[in-house]
């Protein structure tokens, strides 16, 4: 940085990544708080070790390999080739064309004088790694093994959300290239995918114990703490102003990026490199919470539980176009996604005997997928890309995406990797652990000290 | 040892080296040193999980015993 304008700039950026991050923290907090509220007494402290050990182990293996996939895969590899040369300044080099700056034996993926940025971007994407892992770890509390479940959290939160990333969510990635693929604040690429995962987990994994009757008729083993919940979501609500503003690059001269000779246009822009504002996606970031909510109120007739969730099932629905849609499409198509979320959590409850304890196929998987498809018709005919060659936005290309983000990526990943855990016996707590409690022994140990405390005198 | 002895004539040199950090050029074993750690954690940590739930299932509590061990501090 040898001038004050180009300083101002870096160090502009470098801070927007940095405080999206400190903001997606929050969402990890709503997590944590969330899932502790949902489940029972006697599972409350190992549920919050579960949440809070993906922390470590997604970000050592987003270090290791994580990163290094998302620049690596864009192409297939081979099925669309790479429009990344050093013009676009990215260096080249790593496997698959991989960007040197994610090899984690490569000097430049550290402290570097020369770079200040390529640091708070990885920690942005690893926020969403952690996001994915927590969406995985709501679904599947309370009966899962904290090895089984730090070995999924590794799977989602570090290679198949970033494999699906590295396709649909680059503005190099073959989807974006062949398929029009289009979801600018990850309807697909975090939650379609996540929400996929857990339910090949959830099939595999079995329902909790009393979940269904023996007449197969499904029973509400609701919060524990409503409350708690309660905070958790507005915790993960304000996480995602992080989340969305953490999807677009703040400040880009597209001019010279698409090659059009004498012109500069300054924009923010989403991931795809094509413009946005931040002020637009602001607009529609609270509406498709506004619909959602709505709409969640409506169909579940007042429940605090699915109103809230019916927030969050709006803002991911939406989330595929926000970066174009108006303010009133994003609102109304929250609200159809929500509705429809909702709708399928208890047909697949009851069809197939799945326990989602907290919902989140439904609010990530389902909502997920219906705001890809919805996606590809609204905003068909749009161009996918800023750069040549790239298909037009379009709804077959957008409800091929949404499988191979629900089901290639997702499902079956999680339900192999489910059935190998299960096949060692590594899945699923024993039947004994889980009627007496997790927490069976500290509370035990706690009932004890508190016993010896109280009958001594000095 | 250290990368940098001198701030003024590591910013005054005709390029200069973004690297600051202990040990420039062994970065693949500290990797190397980082996974075996993760490893060597996944594996222990596997093991007393699995340790303690076999021992906590041999005692057969019932799904209302835990209500006996509830404190109040």
């Amino acid at each position: 940085m040898d001038n004050e304008l180009t300083a101002l700039t870096t160090i502009f950026t470098e801070f927007y990544y940095w405080m999206t991050v400190v903001l997606m923290f929050l969402i990890h907090v709503g997590f944590c708080m969330y899932e502790v509220g949902a489940s029972r007494y006697k599972h409350h402290q190992h549920t919050l070790m579960k949440n809070t050990l993906l922390i470590p182990l997604v970000t050592v293996t987003w270090f290791f390999f994580g990163w290094w996939i998302y620049w690596a895969f864009p192409t297939g590899p081979g099925i669309a080739p790479s429009i990344m040369t050093e013009s676009t300044g990215l260096v080249l080099g790593g496997g698959f064309g991989a960007n040197e700056l994610a090899n984690p034996t490569n000097a430049l993926m550290a402290i570097n004088l020369n770079d200040h940025i390529m640091g708070v971007f990885w920690a942005a994407f690893l926020l969403f790694s952690w996001t994915a892992a927590s969406i995985v770890s709501g679904a599947v509390i309370e009966r899962i093994t904290t090895f089984a479940f730090g070995i999924m959290a590794i799977a989602i939160g570090s290679i198949f959300w970033s494999m699906g990333a590295a396709w649909g969510w680059h503005f190099d990635g073959w989807m974006v290239k062949v398929l029009g693929y289009h979801d600018a604040y990850a309807s697909g690429v975090i939650h379609a995918i996540c929400g996929g995962f857990a339910l090949g987990i959830l099939t595999v994994l079995g329902p909790r114990i009393g979940k269904f009757s023996s007449s197969g008729e499904p029973r509400n083993i609701g919060p524990r703490n409503p409350w708690l919940v309660c905070i958790g979501l507005f915790l993960i609500f304000t996480g995602f102003w992080g989340f969305y503003a953490a999807c677009n690059i703040p400040i880009f001269d597209l001019g010279p990026e698409y090659g059009m000779e004498g012109t500069t246009f300054f924009t923010a822009t989403n991931i795809y490199v094509t413009p946005t504002t931040l002020s637009g996606i602001t607009m529609n970031f609270l509406m498709s919470l506004s619909g959602g909510f709505l709409a969640g109120y409506w169909v579940s007739k007042g429940d605090p539980f699915w109103t809230y969730s019916g927030g969050l099932a709006g803002i991911i629905t939406s989330s595929a176009g926000n970066d174009l849609y108006h303010p009133m499409q994003a609102l109304l198509i929250a609200a159809v996604g929500t509705w429809c979320a909702y709708k399928l959590h208890y047909f697949v409850e009851r069809r197939f005997k799945i326990d989602d304890a907290v919902g989140a196929v439904a609010v990530h998987g389902y909502a997920g997928v219906i705001g890809l498809v919805i996606c590809g018709f609204v905003l068909w005919g749009y161009p996918s890309s800023g750069y040549d060659g790239y298909a037009a936005i379009n709804p077959i290309g957008m409800i091929i995406g949404a499988v191979i983000m629900f089901g290639v990526l997702g499902f079956i990943p999680g339900w192999v990797l489910a059935k190998i855990l299960h096949s060692a016996g590594k899945l699923r707590i024993p039947r004994d652990v889980e009627l007496a409690g997790l927490d069976y022994n500290i509370m035990e140990q706690a009932r004890k000290d508190e016993r010896a405390v109280a009958s001594s005198n000095r | 040892m250290a990368t940098v002895t001198n701030w003024v004539d590591h910013l005054t040199a005709s390029e200069v080296s973004g690297q600051i950090y202990p040990f420039v050029g062994t970065e693949l074993w500290w990797v190397i040193a980082g996974i075996a750690f993760w490893l060597c954690w996944t594996y222990y940590t596997a093991t007393g999980e699995a340790e303690e739930q076999r021992k906590l299932a041999r005692k057969k509590h019932g799904a209302n015993d835990y209500k006996n061990n509830i404190s109040e501090w």
